[in-house]
């Protein structure tokens, strides 16, 4: 058997691979230990047990970038005592410029500082505070792929030899841990958020008349609301104000989302309180109007409250910078505007009222800005006048407030719906 | 939305152009309300160039005017576009806010 041929490697050479394979077992062991976890309470100690272990270190920090402050805070530091740590979290701050760090963070370049008393950029504070002496210091930008996390500091490490290429791509692997651990600490709370939502939306529906549909006597009212996001500012009720009527309210709150959510709870929780015993409109609205005036950011509220005599078919309207309504009588439908006052919870007023005597087969139809505001592909608006026509053209059809609804809806295919949409019809006689 | 402060020979303009809705109303609720804290009186706003406001546009402009209110202070709109009118009309905001043609009016009145 031939013999094998002798190879003879230079020593250094053989040093040389032994640290490159040395430095690759502790990437994939730093790897390893990364993705162990995605909490990042539990993530921090381990960055940063194992950078001081590898730089054989006597302390070190990780500053987070604070974006909304453009400054640097202390996220975490090993440096002895754990009450040290908290007080750095709590009272430092950094500029972007300011101290070692915040060079590191503004130049997004590692810093190598042998000693800290040459280096007039060292920012003392820290020490003054923790009572431990900072000599040397080695400081790595900590970049994610969304940019800037942090800075993390290795103070007076003990190894020299390290090589600065493998701490980059140790720093490297923190930043993309932290920034996992962060994605993952959203999505929890973006889903937490999402379930309260669905709890607020439902909550709100609640809000709303048991069933869409009322009969009392000759007058049928029915109303169809579809909400732009889960929870909306639109409105409406039925009610009983006092014995022999019928209360029909339609209203839309300012803005959208949880704050018009809020606030139209508030408004139809008042509204049940002081509509009883009241059978005149325009004096409920006076009340509502004062108490809706408390409200934040200049919130406020269009509506139409409606009283129905049901034995006389005689309706008070009063109406709160709320639109017209589209009025069907005798085979004619009109977009009707009668006196109104401003929306509720602006100014101190008085709303007028409205008679309208209905006579039999007689409907009214009572939309919110939504309805007519609804925008195409091309961001046109659908407009009031294409809904009074598309009315005008389906009065025989028996589901009108639906095929309005279909009509908007194809009219803003492709869309994304931006507003509440509310229309109530009241049907008299038929 | 695009807004545009301007000193109009030493009167305060908010120029607006563009969409005033809930995406942009946060911003221009910034820009207003630092004016009122400032108590600036009167205050100009001039609606040449916008093509849309929602209720949250509104709500904004009805905080900045009860804001003002508790200095005396004067909110006054120019130039609204016919469109926009007549939400400010059927809305009967035109009771609410001063609504002026021209800037000239504005000053004058």
């Amino acid at each position: 058997m031939a013999e094998e041929p002798k190879v003879t490697v230079p020593e250094g050479y053989m040093r040389n691979i032994e640290k490159k394979v040395d430095d690759l077992k502790l990437l994939i062991e730093v790897s390893t230990l990364l993705s162990s976890t995605l909490e990042l309470d539990e993530l921090m100690p381990l960055v940063m047990e194992k950078a001081k272990n590898v730089m054989d270190a006597e302390a070190c920090s990780i500053l987070f970038y604070n974006r909304e402050t453009d400054k640097l805070e202390f996220e975490v530091a090993m440096c002895g005592e754990d009450s040290a740590s908290e007080i750095l979290k709590k009272t430092v701050t950094l500029d972007m410029g300011q101290g070692i760090a915040g060079w590191v963070a503004e130049n997004r370049q590692p810093l190598i500082i042998d000693d800290v008393r040459k280096d007039n950029r060292f920012f003392q504070d820290a020490d003054k505070i923790t009572g431990f002496t900072t000599r040397g210091i080695i400081a790595v930008p900590l970049i994610g792929r969304s940019g800037l996390i942090g800075v993390a500091e290795v103070i007076n490490p003990g190894k020299k030899d390290f090589d600065p290429e493998i701490f980059q791509l140790l720093c490297r692997q923190f930043a993309i841990a932290i920034e996992n651990a962060r994605y993952h600490k959203e999505s929890i709370q973006r889903e937490r958020l999402r379930q309260q939502l669905e709890i607020a939306a439902s909550l709100q529906k609640s809000f709303l008349p048991e069933s869409p549909v009322l009969k009392k006597g000759k007058a049928t009212v029915s109303a169809l609301n579809i909400s732009a996001s889960r929870v909306g500012g639109d409105i409406y009720d039925f009610i009983e104000p006092v014995d022999g009527t019928l209360g029909i309210l339609i209203g839309d709150v300012s803005g959208k989302g949880i704050s018009a959510a809020l606030y139209m709870a508030k408004f139809i929780s008042d509204f049940r309180h002081v509509s009883l015993q009241i059978d005149r409109p325009d004096l409920t609205l006076n009340k509502l109007n004062a108490l809706a005036s408390r409200a934040p950011m200049g919130m406020f509220l269009t509506a139409i409250y409606g009283i129905l005599d049901l034995a006389k078919g005689n309706l008070l309207l009063s109406v709160a910078g709320h639109p017209p309504f589209i009025r069907i009588s005798r085979g004619e439908a009109t977009v009707t505007t009668v006196p109104s006052g401003p929306p509720l919870g602006i100014v101190p007023t008085e709303y007028p009222v409205t008679p309208i005597p209905l006579e039999i087969g007689d409907r009214l139809l009572f939309l919110t800005d939504g309805v007519f505001d609804a925008k195409n592909r091309g961001g046109e608006r659908i407009g009031f006048e294409k809904i009074a026509d598309f009315t005008r053209e389906h009065l025989q059809d028996a589901q009108l407030v639906q095929g309005i609804v279909d009509y908007v809806e194809d009219f803003s295919k492709g869309t994304e719906r931006a507003d509440d949409l509310t229309l109530v019809e009241l049907r008299w006689g038929t | 939305m695009k807004i545009e402060i301007a000193d109009n020979k030493g009167l305060k303009v908010i120029a607006l152009s563009g969409d005033i809705d809930m995406h942009s109303s946060p911003e221009l609720r910034k820009e207003l309300m630092f004016l009122v804290q400032k108590k600036v009186t009167p205050l100009f706003v001039d609606f040449r160039g916008v093509s849309y406001i929602d209720s949250s546009g509104i709500a904004t402009f009805v905080e900045g005017l009860k804001g003002m209110m508790t200095y005396g202070g004067k909110l006054k709109f120019v130039g609204i576009p016919e469109r926009i009118m007549e939400i400010f009309c059927f809305a009967k905001l035109d009771k609410v806010f001063e609504i002026y043609g021209t800037m000239n009016d504005a000053c004058n009145r």
